[in-house]
């Protein structure tokens, strides 16, 4: 999968991955994606609360050597 | 006589009176028995909802975890400047305690009785302050001031200390002197003089001060 931008907030804890993301999409285009690596667990709830609220798509969202990945396209 | 309840409503009024007991004398202080004898029920039906007093006092605390939530919703809505987060996560901190209380007694007791499950619980409660403010901090604050780190460090714990007794003050032991201000009141005061003491002017702040990605 292509990636358009990529954001590691690893060892963050909430809200800070939220508040990364928010400011990385909004230095996208509609349509492109931003990855997200992040180790907080709750981080997995909380991406897809931030999707739901802000319309982007959550594209995937999955776990990679104790990792979670999420990919998240900005909406138009 | 015990009134017949549903499951999930049996399972309630277990809980909110386990949660009254366990604010007012701690994990330690309390027995099954006597959180069973509060809602007039057998200690064998207790344990067909808690597989113990500790998984009880466990789905106590559960009930107060879903602050994270809120946190989501005031960064989608509020700006990523660096001091309306910290405001808009102070605010959704103590209106979810101010709403109930016996979530900060359960934490004083905690405090005491050492727990390391459940001092991991409240620790991270206020480490996404702690960890939001050093990680600001740390983007933010010149590098050529002295003691940076630890200036940093301390902030995050001057914040919790901050936040914590104004907490204890307003909903556990009402002031006289502090009548006129409410919580919420006296949290933006606290999150203003904070920003101040720590050196930062809260204009220039908030012109440049934002998390960046």
């Amino acid at each position: 999968m292509d990636f358009d931008s990529e954001l590691d907030a690893s060892g963050l804890n909430c809200p800070l991955p939220i508040l990364r993301a928010k400011k990385a999409i909004s230095a996208l285009d509609a349509g492109q994606t931003l990855k997200i690596i992040a180790t907080d667990p709750g981080s997995v709830k909380d991406f897809e609360a931030f999707c739901k609220q802000t319309g982007n798509e959550l594209v995937s969202s999955g776990e990679e050597e104790g990792k979670f990945v999420f990919a998240i396209k900005k909406a138009a | 006589m015990s009134q017949r309840l549903s499951g999930p409503e049996r399972r309630e009024s277990i809980l909110s009176a386990a949660q009254g007991l366990f604010a007012n004398k701690g994990l330690h202080g309390v027995s099954v028995d006597e959180i069973a004898r509060a809602v007039h029920v057998s200690p064998a039906i207790l344990y067909r909802h808690f597989d113990s007093k500790q998984s009880l006092y466990d789905a106590v605390l559960e009930k107060f975890s879903c602050q994270r939530q809120s946190y989501v919703d005031t960064i989608v809505n509020h700006g990523t400047r660096f001091e309306d987060a910290l405001a808009g996560m102070t605010q959704v901190f103590i209106k979810n305690v101010a709403e109930n209380p016996d979530i900060l007694k359960i934490e004083l007791h905690s405090l005491l009785e050492g727990n390391p499950a459940t001092l991991a619980f409240f620790q991270n409660r206020w480490k996404s302050f702690t960890d939001y403010i050093e990680f600001g901090l740390n983007e933010y604050l010149p590098y050529d001031i002295p003691n940076r780190e630890k200036t940093i460090l301390s902030a995050g714990l001057m914040f919790q200390g901050m936040v914590r007794e104004a907490l204890i003050q307003k909903c556990l032991q009402p002031q006289d002197r502090l009548v006129d201000l409410s919580l919420y009141e006296l949290s933006n005061e606290l999150v203003t003089l904070f920003l101040r003491s720590i050196g930062i002017n809260k204009t220039q702040l908030s012109r440049k001060a934002t998390i960046s990605s």
